[in-house]
């Protein structure tokens, strides 16, 4: 009964890290990619790691360690990630700035 | 078991191919910290398949000391891009 | 018996390292090296190398990126010296400034292509300029010329041999004259004259800007 209910979250896991990075290959903004990575990904580690923790109950401080860490540092990362990248897309719209990252790939 | 870790190392290989297509530097970023979380998630899974504590623990080491180093690197990137 | 899911992650290792060896751009290459210190990590721990996969993890995502980011940063770039009053006067908008600022963005598009940055350093009178650059703080020079020809206002004065030919071949709009000056503080005239001449009297220091 527990096996099958971890098998089915770490399954539920590995569908929403597949959904969330098939929109990294679309041709839409980098904030709206960010957004359905960030949270596909938190969701679904943490989905992966609670099966994992129904499996092993002996490794309970560990998982729950990694869980908490996950969900702290990929919510953080997520914002930092997003203010960085808006703010110099913003600045990118002066001519007179220099852009590494955004006229040498054009 | 080995199933499951074969599709983790199917869904990693999407970021892979995102940042060979090679758009933008923020598109690159994302591909790593999508790349960053699974390799974590996957040595935890790796940790809890063989039964090993010391891999579990690099794993959660790498998963919170890795991010760290991700941030800065996103800083001096947006720094560089300002100045 | 080693099960089959080890191959194929470690197979996803030299997959990344030649993806970082035939990157071109530098920082993208650098954002490729945090990729190929992740997956080393989990090779490393797929094969039961734990302390080693967490030596790996640390140095090669955190601390090689961040000191080859700065490495990169602080030496792909072009330091061109220009007077104060030209970077005062873009701000006042006489239509002599204008052509300035057009030049620097021409500047700035060119070295992007070889992924360097161009950043101005302004000093108060030329004399000061043309000392910075004799005492190898800049690279190049930008002020404008005294001989004031219409189209070609200002006098770009360069010495390494390596960003004259970059300037040399791709600065389209022809705004300024471009001018060589060896090491030797004997300005050479023109285009005119090879730059070829000039380049094994400073072949060491040529090197810091090659990109």
């Amino acid at each position: 009964m527990i096996n099958v209910l971890s098998y089915l979250c770490i399954g539920v896991g590995l569908i929403f890290w597949f959904w969330g990075t098939s929109f990294l290959l679309g041709q839409r903004s980098v904030l709206f990619k960010l957004h359905n990575l960030s949270v596909s990904d938190t969701l679904g580690s943490i989905s992966i790691i609670f099966g994992l923790l129904l499996q092993r109950p002996r490794e309970v401080p560990l998982l729950i360690l990694a869980i908490l860490s996950l969900a702290l540092w990929n919510t953080m990362l997520g914002y930092v990630l997003a203010y960085c990248s808006s703010s110099s897309a913003s600045s990118s719209i002066t001519p007179s700035n220099t852009h590494y990252g955004r006229h040498d790939d054009r | 078991m080995n199933l499951i870790l074969i599709g983790m190392i199917l869904a990693l290989l999407i970021p892979l191919y995102e940042v060979w297509k090679d758009d933008d530097i923020w598109q690159t970023m994302l591909a790593f910290s999508s790349v960053s979380t699974k390799t974590a998630v996957m040595i935890l899974f790796i940790s809890v398949l063989r039964d090993d504590w010391m891999i579990g623990v690099v794993g959660v080491i790498i998963l919170s000391v890795g991010n760290a180093g991700f941030m800065l690197l996103a800083h001096i990137l947006k720094r560089m891009g300002d100045t | 018996m080693i099960d089959s899911y080890v191959y194929v992650i470690t197979a996803l290792l030299p997959l990344v390292s030649c993806m970082l060896i035939f990157q071109v751009n530098p920082y993208h290459a650098l954002v490729i090296r945090g990729i190929l210190g992740a997956v080393t990590a989990l090779t490393y721990t797929v094969l039961g190398a734990a302390d080693v996969a967490l030596t790996e993890a640390l140095v090669g995502t955190l601390l090689a990126v961040v000191l080859y980011t700065v490495a990169v940063r602080s030496s792909m770039v072009l330091r061109l010296g220009v007077l104060k009053s030209a970077i005062a006067g873009g701000e006042a908008g006489d239509p002599q400034p204008v052509s300035f600022k057009q030049l620097t963005t021409d500047l700035q598009t060119v070295f992007s292509n070889h992924h360097m940055r161009v950043e101005l350093v302004p000093y108060p009178n030329r004399e000061e300029l043309h000392q910075a650059l004799v005492d190898k703080e800049i690279h190049a020079t930008c002020h404008s010329s005294e001989t004031c020809t219409d189209h070609q206002p200002y006098d770009i004065t360069i010495r390494l041999p390596r960003l004259y030919d970059i300037l040399r071949a791709e600065l389209a709009s022809s705004t300024a004259h471009l001018t060589y000056m060896s090491s030797s503080d004997s300005v050479s005239a023109h285009s005119s004259i090879h730059p070829s001449i000039h380049s094994s009297v400073h072949s060491s220091e040529s090197e810091e800007a090659h990109p």
